[in-house]
């Protein structure tokens, strides 16, 4: 009973969604962002529909599957103009030119009053990768630290950049579906503390494609204010009708009192004479133009730009890049044979 | 027993206020209905219950439910010395100041505990990068409330109150409260001061918790939003000292009044890079709050 009575009060929130962007679908996600009824959240432990816009890049597979296993229960997956995986028997099935509201809704209200089942785990419940049985406590690496013992490395100390001292250093991937990276961006970093030491592409960005520049200069700004810890000015970002002077106009103002500019360090990321805080004022002031052109950057690698940063700085620079430039800025390398996939949200 | 149902109501209004608070003020900055964020707290709520509390692999099953346990408890206790009327106080000893000092120290290792326990790289990042941006924060806190009790003469925060009656301390000492309010945005990890569960970690402390921990979590930072806004409004706001309303409503009104500031900085004002901040931490802030000191010292020898 009791149960029912929550149930019925938790299907008048909105409802939490996770989006996994595909490739030229940047559009159709922020119009779904700007729906009051649908809170697209940064996390998938937050979520209980995850919504797979557009067909996902074949190698963002395997992602895809851990990213919906991390979803908890009950939880549903909504496929937004693909196919759904085999193993997805369940899902549900929206046309690319249809909204998906109205169904997410229902299918919403079904799972939290468990008249919709729950969709199982679409990966065996088994490390990923074999147990290797190595060093004096068989985790695989030196004493009690190192190693990939499940194909997860573990910390290892190693000089750090800055003075030389050696501290823990642990590398994992992160992307291609990480909330505070462009969409299909995946790079697997070598952290000591929150200081990225070295970083390499494993998925490059998706291109988002001909026709997507407001809607990716919205996203991208609206990123940035994610991460500036300016949560309602980003959502308010993502949903600002582009066309609309006036409500642009607010928004860059509201974006200027709030310091974002400002918060941003002086020289941060530069590259061709322009750091992250340039690109940022830029990308504000050129909200609602749609000839506005991006950076186009003479060259460079974002790989280039990453070490020495701490985490949150690192976030910012990457983010501070339109899509496009973002292409090319960090093209696809090629994979070292032992690739490794960690926390791959 | 009066005193302690008072706290515990308080909390427990604070925690509401506090959650429809954020919801009008995220709908309003965001652009969406504001009637609706009224009662969408309950809404989120029933939702969180209502789902799976996902637990990582191999995580550290005590201090994960320790860690959100303790800062509701942490709360509890800073707010047991607060005074509702002369003498009315949970804990109405001579060093109040210096239990809540005690309970602003622990929430560092209640939020790397936080960080820790999920056993998953975020939010042990999370947790480092709090603990090196709470404890020069926890400095700045000691020598501003240390200037607040300087009037007093004494460690108790009824003494404080009562050194209020003539003027209130956030006029006798102005850099006082809007140093101490940095605390509080610090120690309930919000917007401008939120280094612990930040976007850019994914929820950093919490990005692995789900259902009922996540909400547990939520409820005891807003649990210390309550907490920490008594506090300022009892040490610099004169606390229960009101005319006409009763001193349980006055001290009401001006948590309230607190909350609502700190729930605006939040959703208004950036965060900068945790680097950038700890240098203005110790190289601006401190020495402000030695000036706080030094400002307050020679106004307590006129």
């Amino acid at each position: 009973m009791a149960m029912k009575a929550l149930a019925r009060i938790a299907m008048r929130a909105p409802i939490p969604v996770f989006v996994a962007t595909g490739r030229g679908w940047l559009g159709p996600c922020r119009k779904l962002a700007a729906s009051a009824d649908i809170a697209v959240v940064a996390n998938i432990r937050q979520a209980a529909i995850l919504i797979v816009a557009g067909e996902p890049r074949d190698e963002d597979r395997d992602a895809l599957r851990r990213l919906h296993d991390q979803m908890p229960h009950p939880r549903a997956t909504a496929w937004w103009g693909t196919r759904p995986f085999a193993e997805a028997d369940s899902a549900l099935e929206v046309s690319a030119t249809d909204d998906p509201g109205p169904l997410l809704r229902r299918a919403f209200a079904a799972l939290l009053a468990r008249v919709r089942e729950s969709e199982p785990d679409w990966l065996p419940d088994d490390p990923p990768n074999p147990w290797r049985g190595e060093g004096d406590h068989g985790q695989g690496g030196k004493g009690m630290m190192g190693g990939t013992p499940y194909g997860r490395p573990m910390a290892m100390t190693a000089d750090d950049l800055r003075d030389g001292l050696a501290l823990d250093s642990f590398s994992f991937t992160v992307g291609p579906f990480y909330p505070s990276l462009p969409p299909g961006l995946a790079l697997e970093l070598v952290l000591q503390g929150d200081i990225i030491q070295s970083a390499r592409i494993v998925r490059p960005p998706l291109d988002p494609g001909k026709g997507a520049a407001d809607a990716c200069r919205s996203m991208i700004v609206g990123r940035m204010l994610h991460l500036l810890e300016l949560d309602a000015l980003a959502r308010r970002c993502e949903a600002v009708p582009v066309d609309d002077r006036d409500a642009v106009a607010a928004l860059r103002r509201r974006i200027g009192a709030s310091g974002a500019m400002r918060a941003i360090p002086d020289g941060l990321g530069r590259i061709a004479g322009a750091d992250a805080r340039t690109r940022f004022t830029r990308m504000v002031a050129a909200l609602g133009d749609a000839e506005a052109s991006s950076f186009a950057g003479p060259g460079g690698r974002l790989v280039d730009l990453l070490p020495g940063l701490e985490w949150s700085e690192a976030m910012l620079v990457i983010n501070s890049f339109s899509h496009r430039d973002l292409v090319a800025l960090a093209p696809r390398e090629v994979e070292p044979e032992e690739h490794r996939e960690g926390h791959g949200t | 027993m009066t005193a302690l149902i008072a706290v515990l109501l308080l909390l427990a209004a604070g925690i509401w206020f506090g959650a429809t608070a954020d919801a009008v003020a995220e709908a309003a900055v965001a652009g969406h209905p504001v009637r609706a964020a009224l009662t969408s707290p309950f809404r989120r709520a029933a939702l969180m219950l209502s789902r799976q509390a996902i637990a990582t692999e191999h995580p550290d099953r005590l201090n994960r439910l320790l860690a959100p346990a303790c800062y509701l408890v942490l709360a509890a206790a800073g707010l047991s010395v607060i005074p509702f009327a002369p003498g009315m106080a949970v804990t109405d000893i001579a060093t109040g100041l210096v239990l809540w000092g005690a309970c602003e120290a622990l929430v560092v290792v209640v939020v790397f505990l936080n960080g820790w326990s999920a056993n998953a790289p975020l939010p042990l990042i999370g947790g480092y990068r709090y603990v090196a941006i709470g404890l020069p924060a926890m400095l700045i806190s000691m020598f501003v409330l240390i200037g607040a009790a300087l009037p007093a003469q004494s460690l108790g925060v009824g003494a404080v109150v009562e050194s209020q009656r003539v003027l209130i301390n956030a006029v006798r000492q102005p850099l006082g409260l809007p140093l101490f309010l940095l605390l509080g945005l610090s120690i309930t990890l919000r917007g401008p001061f939120d280094y612990g569960d930040s976007a850019d970690l994914a929820g950093g402390t919490h990005a692995e918790a789900s259902g009922a921990h996540r909400l547990l979590w939520r409820a005891a930072k807003l649990a210390m939003l309550t907490a920490f806004s008594a506090m300022a409004a009892t040490v610099f706001l004169g606390g229960y000292l009101g005319t006409v309303l009763p001193g349980p409503a006055w001290l009401v009104l001006k948590t309230a009044l607190v909350m609502l500031v700190l729930v605006a900085i939040t959703h208004l004002v950036a965060r900068v890079p945790p680097a950038r901040m700890l240098t203005w931490l110790w190289t601006v802030l401190l020495p402000l709050s030695f000036v706080d000191l030094v400002w307050a010292g020679l106004e307590a020898m006129r």
